[in-house]
């Protein structure tokens, strides 16, 4: 079997930093719930603390030291670090945003040019958010708005639309979780479809689609080929074992939509399945590979060109992007 | 059969009990790729976990031994971690 085209550029456009500091308990509980019942039902003897103890473990990275060097090892040239707001739906954040926020401006100044950071902000905090998403573009360094409408509204939700036109004016791109997640948030506003409203309003701005090849695989093929400004990512295709991982990747890349399908791995959700090496190898793998029927100038626009060309537009945005300054990472 | 390859085939054991159905029929060699050949997904890695701790009387939360997940690949990898914990925990559960 072929290794992974290490002369291929790979940006992962989907990932987070493995730190408990960023998970709430409830988030994680729940989530933990849902495995536990999958191993008692096969009478596999396991508890919620032991199970939450094997989560906790992939999540002992806040400095990304150990991403860094999955990414190296794995070929992956930079990675996208996303912040999901959880702590207006879930009482048990750990830290504000404004503290994460911070936390994720010292990764991004202790690893110069290993990320770019795509700030997430729950629309229901108000101006406090709206000011504190400004300063994340033309202070911070961040590129991106990151939504979770998990926590209970909706992408086309009008209290985002002011983010949105800060999006355009600085032409940066929103990714947004779309399924089914973590049992302790919503999912009845997790339907692709409900951006559709936002992203014909906001033709400049350029929306991603999270786990386009996992949740709501049809719908969010039909968005992306249907609206210029809609974009969907693969992160997550590890959810699906053996052949169907594959299989489920291959599906997606087939569809005559390659020009808006972004390569994520949802970092560090997957730790205990895998390596970042191991994931990449998934796709790229020249015999075997869920990419491998794909021309080489397709598997770049996944692999790196697509990411690369909604982040290009910054570069011609209005405020430009200033270095984050040092933090003390931790 | 001296008792390192016992335990190494207790161990093989457990993993083939860890296979989600569809995979059971593949045959394991210390070189078989748990989530690529045999379709073990983080559940079907816990699964193994659980199994070893009860088949070993072995509480990993109570050692010291960090295991990382990530590392176990291939079956030799699963085999080749079990052991070392195994090793590691013998003092503690004395003779």
């Amino acid at each position: 079997m072929a290794e992974p085209n290490d002369i291929r550029v790979i940006i992962d456009s989907h990932c987070h930093i493995a730190s408990q500091e960023f998970y709430p308990n409830s988030f994680i509980q729940g989530s933990v719930g849902n495995m536990l019942q999958v191993l008692t039902a096969q009478g596999i003897p396991a508890t919620k603390k032991s199970l939450c103890g094997m989560f906790e473990q992939t999540l002992q990275d806040p400095c990304c030291d150990i991403l860094v060097s999955e990414m190296a090892e794995a070929g992956i040239a930079k990675s996208v670090l996303l912040i999901a707001d959880f702590s207006y739906a879930l009482k048990d954040c750990k830290l504000t945003i404004e503290e994460s926020f911070n936390k994720h401006r010292a990764v991004l100044a202790r690893h110069p040019g290993k990320f770019d950071v795509f700030g997430g902000i729950d629309p229901r905090w108000g101006q406090d958010g709206l000011a504190l998403f400004e300063r994340s573009l033309t202070e911070f360094g961040f590129c991106g708005f990151k939504i979770y409408p998990p926590c209970g509204f909706s992408p086309s939700d009008p209290a985002l639309f002011p983010y949105y036109e800060l999006c355009a004016y600085h032409q940066i791109p929103v990714v947004l979780h779309q399924g089914p997640t973590s049992p302790a948030l919503s999912f009845d506003v997790s339907n692709p479809f409900l951006l559709d409203e936002a992203a014909r309003r906001f033709p400049a701005v350029n929306f991603v689609l999270a786990h386009g090849s996992v949740s709501f695989i049809e719908e969010c093929s039909m968005m992306c080929r249907y609206r210029p400004n809609v974009y969907m990512d693969l992160s997550g295709f590890q959810t699906f074992t053996g052949d169907r991982m594959i299989t489920g990747v291959r599906n997606a890349v087939t569809q005559g939509l390659n020009h808006k399908i972004l390569f994520g791995t949802d970092w560090p959700v997957f730790r205990l399945q895998g390596s970042q090496k191991n994931f990449v190898s998934v796709l790229v793998d020249e015999d075997e590979g869920a990419l491998s029927q794909l021309s080489d100038a397709e598997k770049d626009l996944i692999l790196h060109g697509n990411l690369k060309r909604l982040l290009q537009e910054k570069a011609d945005a209005p405020a430009s992007r200033k270095n984050a300054e040092a933090h003390e990472c931790m | 059969m001296d008792i390192d390859t016992t335990i190494d085939e207790k161990i093989m054991g457990l993993i083939a009990e860890s296979v989600p159905s569809k995979f059971k029929k593949n045959t394991i060699t210390p070189a078989t790729h748990l989530r690529r050949e045999l379709g073990m997904d983080s559940i079907g890695i816990l699964s193994f976990v659980f199994r070893f701790e009860k088949a070993f009387g072995i509480d990993l939360s109570k050692t010291n031994f960090h295991v990382d997940m990530s590392e176990i690949r291939t079956a030799g990898d699963a085999v080749n971690l079990a052991r070392k914990v195994i090793e590691q925990s013998q003092p503690a559960n004395g003779a």
